[in-house]
């Protein structure tokens, strides 16, 4: 009798298993290995009581630049006023939307690329950031 | 032999049971469930998106960064800085100020201010050339408050089609907040305007690393003396009651009720009044908008080169769903509450409108407190989607002037005054 009262206790405790996995669906206890990358929290900034407000320095972001002809010529010219993220930011453009581009830094921006380096930009960015061309 | 012939049906049954169970768990969540995409493995980041399309997000397509004195935002560019706020921030009428929007022109922007040495200097064809320190901006003036939203120009730029080049800014670049600081009048009658001036010009502390007479050497805008704006203008050193963060435009900004960004100076330094209107590239050149209808043309009539431009100036009327934003899936029946935000630079938001079956029905959101008439203003409605589908919520505003939300977008090449009514899909899934 008492094998018999354990088998009901075990049968009822399976039914109401199966039960639960009948009526109440869920997925629960699942972990990643990896998460996304962690954004630390910051301390406050250490601050004197003169009359000094220090933010600090900005952080940079340096995006990858597609690998090329001209890619230096991008580097040490177009970074001298702004970050590559200017160009890595941009829709992609037809590569005449991107020689525009470089006239208008040189004319109307004022910055001074000699003829050829600019040829060497322009061929650049309408070779890697075209709608045909442009990786990501 | 009858108990060990039991045990086995017993241990059968059991057995039988189990696999049923195991079976019916398997199928539900990991065979239908995943395949609907319900349950992913891990979150994706969201991919980059360059087009030539439109880019699909609600702000940019980039990653999140961290700045001195703000929250995570969206990076746009690093030097010099351009930072998208992300739309959860805009459940409020206030925007945070660690999470207001960043742009600027030049690359040397101030990393610190030293208030013993910083003066506001009021200069150009006035009586008394003023040199104001920050406790003077303070205690001189009467204080002046307003609430008023800040949106870059170029808002919403990378909806245009074609994509125009700039700041691929989504919707992320505006915010409100409540600026505290001296009407820009009573700083003009201080100095004394003299007669045949015609416009005042401002600038800050941002410097950039092109030649001199250049836009990338310095930037400067101006607002022409007869416009009823500069009445309504404030010299702002406290933004929602504390001071600007240092990327914001500490320690003081101008704020232009009801205009774009563009001629909010940041770090003010120099207000000059001129006797000959600004000619500078800022004003000549950039920031310019055609003078069409809604300053909208296409690529072929600029190429021709007919298409007159007038300056940037005020903001066309806006409104936008911030929540539930599309991320979570709702259940049917579930009494959902529909929450976002409205502006007009051309007066108080009137009426919002909210459409859950593509446009044929129009239904009135409920208008939230009124915090000023060039401030967001928060809206709600309460829908409650009967059955599973997948629905789109459109919203449109309407301003006091009677100016309503356009259903086509614009294009000029500057990528500015988009205002198009906004859509959002919304995954409603079955309760039952």
């Amino acid at each position: 009798m008492r094998a018999r009262k354990y088998y009901i206790v075990a049968v009822a405790a399976l039914a109401f298993l199966a039960a639960t996995a009948v009526f109440a669906d869920f997925r629960a206890g699942i972990y990643t290995q990896t998460g996304p990358e962690t954004i630390h929290q910051t301390l406050a900034a250490p601050a004197s009581t003169d009359a000094t407000y220090d933010a600090g320095e900005y952080p940079i972001y340096y995006p990858e630049l597609a690998a090329g002809d001209g890619k230096e010529d991008v580097e040490n010219n177009c970074e001298l006023c702004h970050s590559p993220r200017y160009i890595t930011m941009q829709p992609v453009m037809p590569a005449q939307a991107w020689a525009d581009e470089v006239n208008k830094m040189r004319k109307t921006y004022g910055a001074f690329i000699p003829d050829d380096t600019a040829q060497k930009i322009i061929e650049y960015l309408g070779t890697h950031y075209t709608p045909e061309t442009r990786k990501r | 032999m009858a108990k060990s012939g039991k045990g086995v049906t017993r241990r059968r049954w059991l057995q039988t049971l189990g696999a049923a169970s195991a079976t019916l768990a398997a199928g539900r969540f990991l065979g239908e469930a995943r395949a609907a995409g319900q349950l992913p493995e891990v979150q994706q980041a969201a991919p980059e998106f360059t087009g030539p399309g439109p880019n699909p997000y609600w702000t940019s397509a980039g990653q999140f960064a961290t700045y001195p004195q703000k929250a995570p935002l969206i990076l746009l560019t690093d030097r010099p800085v351009q930072l998208e706020t992300p739309r959860r921030y805009f459940l409020s009428t206030f925007t945070p100020n660690e999470a207001f929007f960043v742009r600027w022109h030049l690359q040397t922007i101030p990393n610190a201010v030293d208030l013993k040495s910083w003066r506001l200097r009021v200069e150009g064809n006035v009586e008394r050339p003023l040199t104001l320190s920050f406790p003077e901006l303070i205690s001189r003036f009467k204080p002046a408050s307003l609430a008023a939203v800040n949106q870059c120009s170029g808002n919403s730029r990378s909806r245009l089609q074609p994509r125009v080049a700039g700041g691929q800014w989504g919707n992320g670049a505006m915010g409100n907040a409540a600026w505290t600081g001296v009407k820009l009048r009573d700083i003009l009658n201080a100095a004394g305007v003299k007669s045949g001036s015609v416009q005042v010009q401002f600038e800050g502390l941002d410097k950039g690393l092109g030649p001199k007479g250049f836009g990338s050497n310095r930037f400067m805008k101006s607002l022409d003396l007869t416009n009823p704006v500069i009445d309504e203008c404030v010299v702002a050193y406290a933004m929602n009651d504390e001071p600007l963060p240092m990327l914001n435009g500490f320690p003081a900004r101008l704020i232009v009720p009801g205009y774009f960004a563009t001629y909010w100076l940041k770090s003010l330094s120099f207000i000059r009044v001129l006797d000959a209107p600004d000619d500078n590239f800022w004003m000549k050149a950039a920031y310019r908008i055609p003078d069409t209808p809604r300053g909208s043309t296409t690529p072929e009539e600029m190429k021709a080169g007919k298409v007159p431009t007038v300056p940037i100036a005020r903001m066309p009327v806006r409104s936008f769903l911030v929540s539930p934003d599309g991320t979570n899936k709702i259940p049917a029946g579930f009494p959902l509450r529909l929450r976002g935000i409205a502006f007009s630079g051309y007066g108080t938001v009137k009426k919002v409108e909210v459409s859950t079956d593509r446009g044929a029905h129009w239904a009135d959101a409920r208008l939230e407190a009124d915090a000023g008439e060039y401030s967001f203003r928060t809206w709600s409605l309460d829908w409650t989607p009967k059955t599973g589908g997948r629905y789109e919520v459109a919203v449109r505003a309407t301003d006091a002037k009677g100016n309503v939300q356009p259903d086509d977008g614009v294009w000029n090449p500057g990528g500015y005054l988009w205002n198009k009514i906004e859509r959002q899909e919304i995954v409603v899934g079955d309760a039952s």
